[in-house]
């Protein structure tokens, strides 16, 4: 498939128009605004813009485009190449008009769930003239059934969920976004100074360094601002921990690497990368874990006498959640802001499920 | 030709066999160097695998088992360790007293990790507790109630390295496992307490009929998991509370004199640390719940005499559990509609309800703060509940109130300078450092 992203489609040059335009409540801006931080996608941008406006596209385009067909999932994003934005590419190529994954990670559960969302979805919208995939039945029992146990002779022990949910595909529509925004808690990155150093010197000349190479092969720096923690290794590589952004994270990097250099070492500053980051948000209300582990088997791990919280390994975006009972929720894995935010929005849906009035 | 002659330093020794003995023997001066066993034990001969090369052999002349990897054998025979394995599994299912499909679940389970990339090159502690993990997930996938704390008590491994295997085992191998169901959990507990039967150490006061006591305390774990106090916690503790206070209830008369420590030393069981809060906490509940019954209700229950009456409690507590639901919505609505009669009614409603939500600070602060208190549930799980009363820490933190770092701002030279040492401070750490 012909990747897209190079090209400025003539709706991506539309969309300053859209936020000037002041379309609707707060948040939509706020929407748009989270959306204009990702500025590597441009698909995933254009299609939040449609959810939340439906607005009446070129003809040219068939009509009800299918970008609006339960594509509030970051699926569609993944694939730059959907030839469904360009009014060059005609229906009926014999291309199917849903986003084909490209990751080999999707497990033939999540497809089947979201081939089965985006049929519900096309349901609802008006005009249809494609073609639907054919297999559309719930075959999530069966399924489920074949990714629970790799044991043979052993068939499943406990009772299918009623409500099939899915994790990357809500059902609901984004404007009804929670409300609520993860805030980051911890970023990793890594810098290589690109020359080798010596620990020793560098123990002995800085004020804020430990180094204990019995313990661990590295000298620990420490500054106060912004507050963050680094491990130097001899042979010039970098890990800085402790930040709450990523601006932030650079600008420490930079102040260590600024240490290291007075120290009479040619530092420098190459490529600088965000390995892990952290948030942390409150749903504000109790949650029934073992409910969830049950609905969610394939993604979630709730096991009480190793841990209190419930370890849900969401697969699009690739980030893993700890969830408590209090509310809380952790999101850790991330390499960008966005993904954190999307995994939040994918998880709130279905966490509201399950909370109780008692 | 295998080595030297250590006697007449002759290279000429050949490898002969003397009766079926193997001897390397020097053809100059007839010395022998090594000869083979005339007799090996069973052990040996299962698990030596092939003739090794003369070179190899060093006094004693033992067959050394030769590796699958540097043998020209097409299929592996199970290794040592392998074999110990699994009938360290068969051992530990006929302890456990397991259905024979669980049984052959953990020993196919068990052969399937053993030859996996991750577990095959581990230590043996760690293929000690592969052994548990299997035997774990298989119990759970046939349902049959086994904790975890068991099995690293039979097997005598380190609970931290117990679950790192598990939590490995579970990810490589892709198994879906079933929670553990928390009231088949309840039975097989309580078969391990002593005070079912007779017994000289136990006054007759104390025993008591083990169905009974299983039965009332699975009501109990049931009304737990349904107030929040199930969710997130050890499984054992709350057994061991629930079966304390169904035994207590069963005769308070002479049993509520008896404490915690005093039931699981005569039960023969060990006190979970946690136990004796799960028994508060179950208790609190009762009294909620007691204060719905209109023939207590004069009766100012607190956690020492409910237990008297948890057998009511228990046989109408779904009812309760609904009424006291529903009481507490309609004390929300009331103290919304008029301020100064919500004041009585919360009132009232204090005498009976030890929690105390509806405490009349509700009503005077009029401002969000009391309409999010108004439509705060009764039941929670105890860890919001004990921050209920502290202010909610501002969930939109004050990272904006500065300017927002670009991550390429300048940084002063001082700054830097601030984190190095002077020369002066350098030479005394030296000489500091050359002391000591």
């Amino acid at each position: 498939m012909k990747s897209f992203t190079g090209r400025k489609h003539k709706l991506t040059a539309a969309l300053p128009a859209f936020r000037a335009s002041g379309t609707g409540s707060p948040e939509v801006s706020l929407e748009l605004n989270r959306a204009f931080e990702v500025t590597k996608d441009t698909n995933y941008l254009l299609l939040r813009s449609y959810q939340l406006r439906t607005l009446a596209m070129d003809q040219s385009n068939n009509g009800l485009p299918p970008y609006a067909q339960g594509l509030s999932s970051p699926p569609g994003a993944m694939t730059p190449g959907l030839p469904m934005f360009s009014p060059m590419m005609p229906y009926g190529t014999g291309l199917t008009p849903q986003p084909i994954q490209s990751s080999n990670s999707i497990s033939l559960l999540e497809e089947q769930q979201r081939q089965q969302q985006q049929a519900a979805q096309q349901s609802t919208t008006t005009q249809l003239s494609t073609q639907v995939t054919s297999s559309q039945p719930p075959q999530l029992f069966h399924s489920q059934t074949m990714t629970t146990t790799t044991l043979p002779g052993i068939t499943s022990h406990y009772p299918s969920p009623m409500t099939p949910m899915t994790p990357i595909t809500p059902a609901t529509p984004a404007s009804e976004s929670s409300g609520i925004v993860p805030q980051l808690q911890n970023i990793v990155s890594t810098v290589n100074l690109g020359c080798k150093l010596d620990l020793k010197t560098i123990a002995l000349r800085a004020r804020n360094a430990e180094y204990n190479p019995k313990r661990f092969a590295a000298v620990i720096m420490r500054i106060r601002e912004p507050r963050t923690t680094a491990l130097i290794f001899s042979s010039g590589k970098m890990v800085c921990t402790g930040a709450k952004s990523e601006e932030q994270s650079r600008l420490a990097a930079r102040k260590y690497a600024r240490v290291v250099q007075k120290l009479g070492f040619p530092a420098k500053f190459l490529d600088f990368k965000i390995q892990n980051m952290v948030g942390s948000c409150d749903v504000k209300f109790p949650i029934r874990l073992e409910g969830l582990v049950l609905t969610h088997q394939q993604f979630s791990s709730y096991e009480p006498e190793l841990f209190p919280g419930l370890i849900y390994r969401m697969i699009k975006p690739r980030i893993v959640l700890l969830i408590f009972v209090s509310g809380k929720v952790v999101l850790t894995g991330a390499k960008v802001r966005a993904e954190i935010y999307e995994a939040f929005e994918n998880i709130y849906p279905i966490l509201k499920g399950f909370r109780k009035t008692t | 030709m295998p080595g030297r002659c250590p006697e007449c330093g002759s290279s000429e020794v050949v490898e002969d066999s003397h009766y079926s003995q193997d001897h390397l023997v020097c053809t100059e001066c007839g010395f022998l160097l090594t000869e083979g066993l005339l007799t090996t034990t069973r052990s040996e001969e299962t698990f030596s695998q092939g003739t090794p090369a003369p070179f190899f052999i060093r006094v004693p002349a033992v067959r050394k088992a030769v590796r699958y990897s540097e043998s020209t054998a097409e299929v592996k025979k199970p290794c040592r360790n392998q074999i110990q394995g699994q009938k360290r599994v068969h051992d530990l299912c006929r302890i456990l007293r397991v259905r024979p499909v669980v049984e052959d679940t953990a020993s196919e389970l068990y052969l399937k990790a053993y030859e996996h990339q991750s577990f095959l090159h581990v230590t043996l502690e760690k293929k000690e507790a592969l052994v548990g993990c299997c035997v774990h997930i298989s119990c759970r996938q046939h349902n049959w109630p086994l904790t975890l704390s068991t099995i690293c008590s039979l097997l005598h491994v380190e609970p931290t390295l117990f679950s790192t295997v598990y939590q490995h085992l579970l990810k490589e191998l892709r198994l879906d496992i079933p929670t553990l169901s928390l009231l088949d959990l309840v039975k097989t507990h309580c078969d391990g307490f002593n005070l079912f039967q007779n017994s000289a150490s136990i006054p007759s006061q104390f025993l008591e009929n083990k169905d009974k006591v299983v039965e009332r305390a699975m009501q109990l774990v049931e009304l737990a998991s349904e107030t929040w106090l199930v969710t997130g916690r050890h499984p054992v503790p709350i057994i061991t509370a629930a079966a304390y206070l169904a035994w207590q209830s069963l005769f308070p008369g002479h049993r509520l004199k008896c404490s915690l420590g005093k039931f699981c030393k005569l039960a023969g069981v060990r006190q979970p640390p946690p136990a004796s809060q799960r028994v508060k906490e179950m208790l609190d509940i009762l009294v909620t719940l007691a204060s719905q019954l209109a023939w207590l209700v004069p009766q100012q229950l607190d956690a020492k005499t409910v237990v008297k009456y948890t057998d009511d409690i228990l046989r109408h507590r779904t009812l309760l559990l609904r009424q006291t639901l529903s009481f507490a919505s309609t004390e929300n609505t009331n103290g919304h509609i008029d301020p100064s009669e919500g004041t009585e009614t919360s009132g009232e409603a204090e005498a009976g309800n030890s929690s105390g939500e509806m405490v009349p600070s509700v009503v005077e602060h009029l401002g969000d703060v009391s309409r999010r208190k108004r439509t705060m549930p009764i039941f929670l799980p105890p860890c919001l509940k004990q921050r209920k009363w502290k202010k909610a820490c501002p969930e939109a933190e004050t990272t904006l109130h500065t300017e927002p770092t670009t991550g390429e701002e300048e940084i002063s030279d001082s700054e830097i300078e601030q984190y190095l040492r002077t020369p002066e401070e350098v030479a005394a750490f030296k000489s500091a450092r050359a002391i000591l």
